[in-house]
Formats: structure tokens, C-alpha cells, sequence
């Protein structure tokens, strides 16, 4: 018995010497993958031995992204990397890929551990509210110059106040998009709905929205018309847009230091939609989540879609048989204000100087070098911040989808997402949502939402 | 003989709604792992469309070129490290503490024994944040040892092996003292041989908890590198859209392994296990 | 029992013998108890206790995700929770779920191996490993995949019973139902291998002097089987109530806690908590106050087994 202890023993050690083993394995294995060659951390030195035009040290930053278009895509992302690497040969990068049901969790992992990366991308809701907010961010003031607050100002204002906080700059914006709904045109055409939209400015309002549901269901055209969804971690850009359209309502007051869902317009509006679904017009899914309707509206099940944009455009493009029609919320007055999305850097405080300035530099060369930007945009399917840029999709395969998107940019609407509690709120308003399709009567629904998201405003 | 005996006792009757019941069970309980390996063979499209197919009438291996660009391979010797390792050390532990406390009078018995079933309470996901700080401190974060070493603390072992250990006999082991043996070689030699099927049992279990126990090793393992194989599926859910071809195709790499290991292993720890009476 | 009492006998020194020698017979017995126990207790307190400490005290603080800025707020998370609708709820639901899940896994279990460990070991094996199944397949594939059959649109049970268009998950009265029987499904794996073994080592000998002494086949499992398999019932209870109550990657994964808080659960709340709402302290204090909980329930269960053997 004794050997078989001694068995067990062995087993232990051998074990180590695999796990041991298989870390080196595995940090090499990471070399071996396309596109990384020259940007693993293990083989810094060597780096700048091979560079030779540099001097001093190498320094070796990690960047994580949340999956913003083909940011989301290693092997893209790592030729991007690679790109840098001719230029700055001293800087190595590290990339790990987040998602967006997991990342949160894993990003709040890192902070409290003290391993949070040295750059993060996505939006101002995160990299502003929630974690510069809590001081974990750097302040990026310096990339600010005036020369690119007014290139970006051209664009949109909005865009330089979102990505502040008290004066601080705690984002590096790339590139942005409106969230929009989307039609299913075939089954539109095949309803007579066709009528109701406007076709050339993609718009519609309250009362052609309406009609279309009505003549949608008359027609059979498809199973359901469209399906608001009330669950999930993310989506909830096109419910919010929805309730607040139907009738010119606003999520947020203008200062964003307060949410007002619950004023009369959105009120009439989601009373309106309790009626829409009671009647069978609209289907209200307390369980289904953004990824769930978009695959109803993909599968031909859903006449429309509450969530669209050009990233899901170009994510079901090989599971739709019929054309997604990207259309404006419906408005009483027709005038859209649309949701607005907002993506770039942000730099985690490790408190190390060099990788800082070496966070920086990455920063610039992906969103300013004149090269590489207008490349970067592209890479996300969104469009650039910066007005100088003009229509990076001017010219290639893409154009016309973009296209399709880009004449929705002109309505888009105020970025309240940097409001205090946001992440709190999104959890909240799917929940306000569930409340108000089971019984509760809108305005009740409503309230508790403002009270409760108010009370998270710091 | 009595076995016959005993089942000519039971009128036909029952004995038939017994197998009709059982199994009506099994079609429920493989229908899932057939919808997942079938699935991993459809097209997306096929996958989300508004009939669904009962067996793939075009079979792609689409899904599966998609899961080997990743390095899945990696994270299935990932994933088979952290639960041979929880497992080979749990066992190894536990064997010694679970027959300590249940064939030893000592001094805080009880308070450990108590202290042992509260932790088995306490819900994982609580204590992962100073758990992760920890590793961290240690420079153990993001290493696969992160996931094994707090697997291995982990009571359940302890517990279970205690159970086992309580039907050994006291007067082997007091004639084993009187014969001279040491600590040592009682344990090897006595012991041992007879909580090897609990042994068994509580390795399949390690190897499957440690297994399933993905959020551990979401908060743990950051580089894809160190991924294992049921959190890259995970992580393939996207917020957008659900690649459900691509996460069947996963699951099924996840599941072949592990179901032949159970297969294969089933034998060694279904006989002569029993649990010892009830002690606090 | 007898066993255990006559082991216990032979552990103590006869009373005639000298006082001294028994101190030194046990502290050796001590010191031998705790080189067994030191592989174990190392990493128990390093992994477990130490983060549990910890736990404990982050719960007296007000933590955000700046955990340096914390504040003292001592028992203030603990009374929040008491005013807390969501907790009530979610305790509420997990309370539901235990009282549901704990019995049904328990007994079908029973059923399932008094019907199986008699027959031939393929078969035996045939069965155990189908039931094993959920269990190795993975949690998210298997929620994956279920809710996949849920799907109120092309979902299979809405095809199979005709009902399309239901909305299991996002209704609040089938929602929890739906989560019970899927972590029904998840859970009877283990205590089936356990209880087939347990069954196949009763002692025969006990069961065929029932039989002579003309016992019916009711009585002998009462009697005679149900004793000896008692601390086998005993860890099952414990585990699965302890798993029930720790339900969540399920929840996460379906339903996320709705539709309107009709799935939420302690565990779930308390990862939103930590997760979203990044309030580490309330979270901990709700986690310490649900491993109380938990811990009661399982004292029970120990009282209620022992008292019945």
C-alpha cells in the first residue's frame, strides 16, 4: 500500500511539473499564434534587440477590448498590434478579448485584485462613470488638445462631454454610432406597410407605427410583429429609445443629474405600448434578451427589431434571408432622437509611469496616426469621432451598408449614458420593463424605476 | 437466487410502470446531449430557424473549424490540468484529514468539524473577491494554480471522506496498534484499502464540480492562453447574438471527454461504498 | 452503531489505568491527529478561512470599487437587508427552491436506485450514466440548451405541446418552475451513484432474516435498508441543500432573476451586488447571513438524521 501512496505522490509531483510545464507551453503557444510574433511580453528584450533603433527599456502593456465590431477579433486586432510594433518596436502589447456577459464580472475581478490591464475599450458608461468615477482611471487631459477637441466637436459635442467627469478626461473616443430598429422590408412590402415609412430619411412616426403593426397583423405577415425584449446585461439602448420616441420623451434631465422616465410622455408611451402588446400587435418578452429578438427578427419570426446597428447588421448578415431595413425609432413628431454609441480607450492607473506613457502612445497611434485611424474606424463598422476623417467608408465594399447608417446619423440625440448609476439603471429599467408588461400600471412602474435609479446618482 | 426472489415479490404491474417511468426518464435526460451534438453539427441558420430539425439534414462542420481557430485544444488540456490536479490533491487530503476526524479523539475536533461544515455553506461567489486578492498577492492570479489550490481547500472532501471512514472498524485499527504499526502504516495498509471506492467516489466528484465550477475560473483566469474549456464557451455568448453552433460544438468537445471518463471509471467507486453513521 | 460505541470503548483507557498515561495516550493521539490533518488544514484556512475571514469583515464596511475608500459602517449592511424588498424576495424564492428541490431530488433519487441497483450491471451502468449526463455536460451548455427549448417562438416545448407562443421563462408563474426542474435535472446525478452503492452494500444477511421472519417488501426497506443507508441520505440532504441554495449560474443564465424578481435569489442578488452594483460590503453581509442560513438548515438535518438512527 505503501507503493500506492508513494503512487499518489508521484502522481502530485508529475502534475506540478505539468502545470508548471504548461504554463511555459502555453506563454510560448502564444508567440506561435499569427500576428503575435512580435508582440509577446515573455520576449521583450529580445524585442528591442531586434528593433535596434530604440534605446532604453522595453515596456510591456496589456490592452483588454470588449467586442467592438472586429475588435472582438484576435487574429485583426493582433495586426493592428503588429502595425505598431514597426513604429514603436519598443512597446509590447498583450491582448485579451472580453464579452460582454462576462466582461464586467472579470474587469471587477481585476480592480479589486490589483491586475487590471493598462488599456481598456468601450464606452464612456463604463470607462467614465463606472471606473473613473471610482478613480481608477487616468486622466488622459494631455491627448485632449484643443486641435482634437474641436475636431471632435465638430462631430458631435456631446461626444467631448461624455467622455469627461469633472473636468478630467478619462476617454479617448474612436469611433460612434446611433442605435437604431430595423425592419424586415419583404414582409413590410408584402403587408402593404410600405407607406407608413419614409423610405428616403428612414423615419416614421407614432401614428404610422401603428398603422404599420395593425396592417402587419392583418397581412399574417410574420409570426409576431416585434418583440420588446425586458431582459439581458446589454441592449437596452433600443428599449430606451423606443419608450422614449413614441412620444418625445427624455431618459435623463438635460444636466444628467437625474433620470425622468417617468414623465408624463413616457409614461403616455409606455402605456401605449401595454396597449400595442395587449392587443396583440407587439409581443412584450419578459425573459428574452437583446440576443434573443434580434434572432427572432433574423430567423423571420419578428417583423422588426428594437436593436440594430451596423455591428449586428454585419453579425446576421449570413442568417437573414430577406433585407434588414435600418429605420429611426417612431417619433410623434417625427423627428428621431436617436441613442448614440460611443467607443475608445481608457488607461487603468497601475501607477507605473513608463507603461502609462506607453498606454498613451498606443492610444495615439490607433486613433491618430494618419495611417492607422481611419483603419482603426473601419475595424469597428462604427463611424469616426473625429470629423477630419470624413466618410472612412467612401470607397470600399462597405460603403453602401454604411451608408444605410449614415443617414441615421443626423438624429442622434443627446448621450445621457454617462448619468450617474448607470450600470444600476440598466438592471433596473429591464426590471421597470417587466413590471409594466405584468400588470403594473405604467406610471407606478415608472416611478419606482426614477426612484430607485435616482437614489444610485453619487 | 434472493435477488430473483425478491423481484417476483414486486407485482408485474409495477414492475412495468417502473421501466416504462425509467425509460420515458432516460430519453428525458439525453434529449439535451443529443440537441447539443446534433446542434454542433447545424448550420446558424438551421439553428435559429423557425421549425426545428430534429436530426442535421446538412451537416456542417462549420462550427467545429470555427472552435479548433481558437485554441480550444489548449484550453481542454487547461481545463483536464486544474481537475486532475484539484482532484489528485483533494483525494490525497482529504483521505488523511476525513479519517483523522473520524477515527481520532482530539483536541478542537469538534470546533474543526464545525468550522469544516460551515465553510461547506458559505456560497463560493462571496468569497472570490478576497479570494481573488489573495492569489494575486501571491502571484498566483491568472495561473491555473488559482483555481486548483482553493478547490483543494474546499471542504467537501473532507466531509465526504469523513463519512467514508466512519465504517472502519475500531478494533482493526486498535489491532493494528497492538501489533506494532505505525501512524503511518495503519493508515496504508488498513486504512486505505478500505476507503478506496469512497476514494473513487470522491474523485469523480472533484473532477466534475471542478469541471462545471466555471465562475472560479472566470474570475481567476484572464488570458485566453490559460482559458479552460467550459469557460471559453462561456465567453462565447455574445450580447448580440448567441453562435449557438459554435457553443454546441464546445460543449460537445467538453462533454465526450468527461462522459468516457465516467464510463470508464464508474467501476471503481460503485462497489462496496458505504457511508459511516452520523456524527456531528 | 454498536460499532461506533465499541470503538469508542477501545479509544478510551480502561479507568484503572493511570491517570498520567491516558493524558500522554491522548495528546500523542492529538499531535498523530494533526500530521493527518495538516496536508488538508493547509490550504483549508489559506483558501477557505482566510477569505472567509475576510469576508466577514468587508461586510462591516461600506466597499466600492475604490475598496481603499471604505467605510465603517458596522452592522449597517446587515439592517439594510432586513428592508430590502429584493433580498425578502429573493429569500423568499431560494427558500422555495430549497424547501422544492431538496425533498424531490432526494426521494426520485431513492426511487430511481432502489429500481436500478438490482439489475444487470450494463444496465446499471446504462442508467447511472444517464442520469449522470446533465451533470458532466456542462452547466452552459445545458442552460444553453434549455433555454433554447424554451424558446417561446421556435422552442421544442412549445412544438411538443402545441403551445406556441408561451413564454416559459418570462412568465412569473411557470418562470421558477422551469428553474427547479432544471436544476432537478442537474442535481440527481451524484446522489444516485451514491445511493446505488449504498444500496448494493446493505448487509444481506439482515435483509433475508426480515424476509424469513415474514416481513413484506415495504417493511424490509424501512426496517432494515433505510437505517443502514441513513448517513448516505444524510450527505445527500446536506449537498443538495447546500447546492440549492447556491443556485445561480443557472438563474444567470436564463433568466437573469426576472421576469420582476420572480427568479431571484439570494446568490444571484448577492453577484449583482457584488458584480453590478459593485457594493462589496452589502454583498458580503448578505453572503454571511446566507451561509448562515445555509449552516442552520444543515444543523438540522444532522439532528433530524441522528435522531432517527
Amino acid at each position: 500500500m505503501k507503493k500506492l501512496l508513494a503512487l499518489l505522490l508521484a502522481l502530485t509531483m508529475t502534475f506540478g511539473m505539468v502545470a508548471c510545464g504548461g504554463k511555459d507551453t502555453t506563454d510560448t503557444g502564444n508567440t506561435t499564434e499569427p500576428g503575435t510574433t512580435e508582440t509577446n511580453d515573455t520576449a521583450n528584450t529580445g524585442d528591442t534587440a531586434e528593433g535596434g533603433e530604440t534605446t532604453g527599456d522595453a515596456t510591456a502593456i496589456t490592452i483588454w477590448t470588449y467586442p467592438i465590431g472586429k475588435f472582438g477579433d484576435r487574429d485583426a486586432v493582433n495586426e493592428l498590434i503588429a502595425k505598431f510594433n514597426e513604429v514603436h518596436p519598443e512597446i509590447s502589447v498583450t491582448l485579451e478579448l472580453l464579452d460582454y456577459t462576462n466582461g464586467d464580472t472579470q474587469v471587477t475581478g481585476a480592480i479589486t485584485a490589483g491586475t487590471t490591464p493598462d488599456i481598456i475599450m468601450e464606452g464612456p458608461e463604463r470607462l467614465v462613470t463606472n471606473w473613473g468615477a471610482a478613480g481608477k482611471m487616468v486622466d488622459l487631459s494631455d491627448l485632449w488638445t484643443d486641435e482634437v477637441k474641436a475636431d471632435i466637436e465638430a462631430t458631435s459635442p456631446s461626444v467631448v462631454s461624455a467622455c469627461q467627469l469633472d473636468g478630467k478626461y478619462y476617454e479617448y473616443p474612436l469611433c460612434m454610432t446611433t442605435h437604431t430598429m430595423a425592419i424586415n422590408y419583404e414582409a413590410f412590402e408584402a403587408a402593404g406597410a410600405l407607406q407608413y415609412i419614409d423610405e428616403e430619411t428612414r423615419t416614421w412616426t407614432t401614428e404610422d407605427f401603428q398603422n404599420a403593426l395593425k396592417a402587419l397583423k392583418d397581412a399574417g405577415a410574420t409570426p409576431v410583429n416585434g418583440i420588446v425584449y425586458c431582459g439581458g446585461q446589454g441592449g437596452d439602448q433600443g428599449t430606451r429609445a423606443l419608450v422614449n420616441n413614441l412620444f418625445s420623451g427624455t431618459y435623463t434631465n438635460a444636466e444628467h443629474t437625474a433620470y425622468t422616465a417617468n414623465s408624463p410622455e413616457n409614461v403616455e408611451a409606455l402605456t401605449l405600448l401595454q396597449t400595442l402588446v395587449n392587443d396583440g400587435l407587439l409581443v412584450a418578452d419578459p425573459a428574452a434578451q437583446a440576443s434573443d429578438e434580434l434572432q427572432q427578427f433574423a430567423n423571420g419570426t419578428a417583423a422588426m427589431t428594437f436593436c440594430w446597428n451596423a455591428s449586428n447588421k454585419a453579425q446576421y448578415a449570413a442568417d437573414v434571408s430577406f433585407t434588414p431595413f435600418a429605420m429611426a425609432f417612431p417619433s410623434d413628431d417625427g423627428v428621431p432622437e436617436l441613442c448614440g454609441g460611443i467607443w475608445g480607450f481608457g488607461i487603468f492607473d497601475n501607477g507605473d509611469q513608463a507603461r502609462i506613457d506607453a498606454a498613451k502612445t498606443f492610444i495615439q497611434f490607433v486613433c491618430d496616426d494618419e495611417t492607422q485611424a481611419a483603419a482603426s474606424v473601419q475595424m469597428t463598422g462604427f463611424f469616426p469621432v473625429r470629423a477630419s476623417l470624413g466618410n472612412v467608408y467612401a470607397g470600399t465594399e462597405t460603403e453602401a451598408d454604411a451608408d444605410e447608417f449614415l443617414t441615421l446619423m443626423p438624429y442622434l440625440g443627446d448621450y445621457y449614458n454617462v448619468t450617474g448609476g448607470w450600470t444600476e439603471q440598466r438592471t433596473l429599467w429591464f426590471n421597470m420593463l417587466q413590471q409594466a408588461f405584468s400588470g403594473t400600471d405604467a406610471q407606478t412602474a415608472a416611478d419606482t424605476f426614477v426612484e430607485s435609479a435616482n437614489a444610485n446618482i453619487k | 437466487m434472493k435477488t430473483k426472489n425478491r423481484l417476483s415479490d414486486t407485482p408485474m404491474s409495477y414492475r412495468i410502470f417502473t421501466i416504462v417511468v425509467l425509460i420515458l426518464l432516460a430519453i428525458f435526460f439525453i434529449f439535451p446531449l443529443y440537441w447539443i451534438i446534433t446542434g454542433s453539427f447545424k448550420d446558424n441558420k438551421i439553428i435559429i430557424a423557425q421549425d426545428p430539425q430534429w436530426f442535421p439534414l446538412t451537416p456542417t462542420l462549420a462550427n467545429y473549424v470555427k472552435l479548433f481557430d481558437r485554441p480550444a485544444l489548449q484550453w481542454l488540456l487547461n481545463i483536464v490540468v486544474i481537475c486532475v490536479g484539484a482532484m489528485v490533491l483533494t483525494c490525497l487530503t482529504a483521505s488523511l484529514a476525513g479519517y483523522a476526524l473520524a477515527k481520532k479523539r482530539f483536541y478542537g475536533r469538534a470546533f474543526l468539524f464545525g468550522m469544516i461544515t460551515c465553510a461547506m455553506a458559505l456560497p463560493k461567489q462571496v468569497i472570490v473577491i478576497p479570494l481573488l486578492q489573495e492569489m494575486s498577492a501571491i502571484g498566483l492570479h491568472d495561473t491555473l494554480w488559482a483555481v486548483i489550490l482553493p478547490t483543494v481547500g474546499w471542504p467537501f472532501g473532507v466531509f465526504l471522506m469523513k463519512q467514508f471512514s466512519e465504517t472502519i472498524p475500531g478494533e482493526i485499527l486498535e489491532a493494528a496498534r497492538v501489533d506494532g504499526a505505525s501512524e503511518v502504516r495503519t493508515f496504508c495498509s488498513v486504512v486505505f484499502p478500505m476507503i478506496k471506492p469512497g476514494i473513487g467516489a470522491l474523485a469523480i466528484f472533484t473532477f466534475v464540480n471542478t469541471w462545471n465550477d466555471y465562475f472560479m475560473q472566470l474570475i481567476m483566469l484572464n488570458s485566453e492562453a490559460k482559458w479552460t474549456l467550459p469557460l471559453g464557451i462561456a465567453r462565447m455568448q455574445g450580447e448580440m447574438s448567441n453562435d449557438f453552433g459554435l457553443i454546441m460544438a464546445g460543449a460537445t468537445l467538453a462533454a465526450v471527454p468527461i462522459v468516457a471518463i465516467f464510463i470508464a471509471f464508474q467501476r471503481y467507486f460503485t462497489q462496496g461504498i458505504s457511508m459511516g453513521a452520523v456524527k456531528g | 452503531m454498536t460499532q461506533r460505541s465499541n470503538a469508542a470503548a477501545s479509544k478510551q483507557p480502561p479507568k484503572l489505568s493511570i491517570h498520567q498515561r491516558s493524558r500522554v495516550l491522548a495528546r500523542k493521539e492529538t499531535l498523530s491527529a494533526y500530521l493527518f490533518l495538516l496536508p488538508s488544514l493547509i490550504f483549508f484556512l489559506g483558501f477557505v478561512v482566510a477569505p472567509m475571514v475576510m469576508c466577514l469583515v468587508y461586510s462591516f464596511f461600506d466597499m466600492g470599487l475604490n475598496m481603499d475608500e471604505a467605510t465603517f459602517v458596522g452592522l449597517g449592511n446587515y439592517f439594510e437587508m432586513f428592508q430590502d424588498a429584493i433580498f425578502q424576495k429573493g429569500f423568499l424564492n431560494t427558500v422555495i427552491i430549497v424547501v422544492v428541490a431538496v425533498p424531490t431530488v432526494t426521494a426520485f433519487s431513492l426511487w430511481v436506485s432502489s429500481a436500478i441497483y438490482q439489475m444487470k450491471a450494463f444496465t446499471r451502468s446504462f442508467y447511472r450514466c444517464v442520469f449522470y449526463l446533465p451533470v458532466v455536460t456542462g452547466t452552459v451548455a445545458v442552460t444553453v440548451v434549455w433555454k433554447w427549448m424554451f424558446n417561446p417562438y421556435n422552442g421544442l416545448i412549445n412544438q411538443i405541446f402545441d403551445s406556441v407562443g408561451f413564454n416559459w421563462l418570462g412568465n412569473s408563474s411557470t418562470a421558477l418552475a422551469c428553474i427547479i426542474m432544471i436544476l432537478f435535472t442537474t442535481s440527481i446525478g451524484q446522489p444516485i451513484v451514491l445511493y446505488v452503492a449504498a444500496l448494493g452494500n446493505v448487509d444481506h444477511s439482515l435483509v433475508e432474516a426480515a424476509q424469513v421472519d415474514g416481513a413484506t417488501k415495504f417493511q424490509v426497506f424501512w426496517k432494515v435498508k433505510w437505517p443502514q443507508i441513513m448517513p448516505t441520505t444524510l450527505y445527500i440532504l446536506v449537498i443538495t441543500t447546500i447546492n440549492s441554495f447556491q443556485c445561480f449560474a443557472l438563474i444567470q443564465l436564463l433568466t437573469s432573476g426576472g421576469p420582476n424578481h420572480a427568479t431571484d435569489t439570494i446568490m444571484y442578488y448577492i453577484f449583482d451586488m457584488a458584480y453590478k452594483y459593485h457594493r462589496f460590503g452589502y454583498a458580503n453581509a448578505m453572503g454571511v447571513i446566507l451561509a448562515i442560513i445555509i449552516a442552520i438548515f444543515s444543523a438540522v438535518q444532522f439532528k433530524l438524521a441522528k435522531s432517527e438512527t
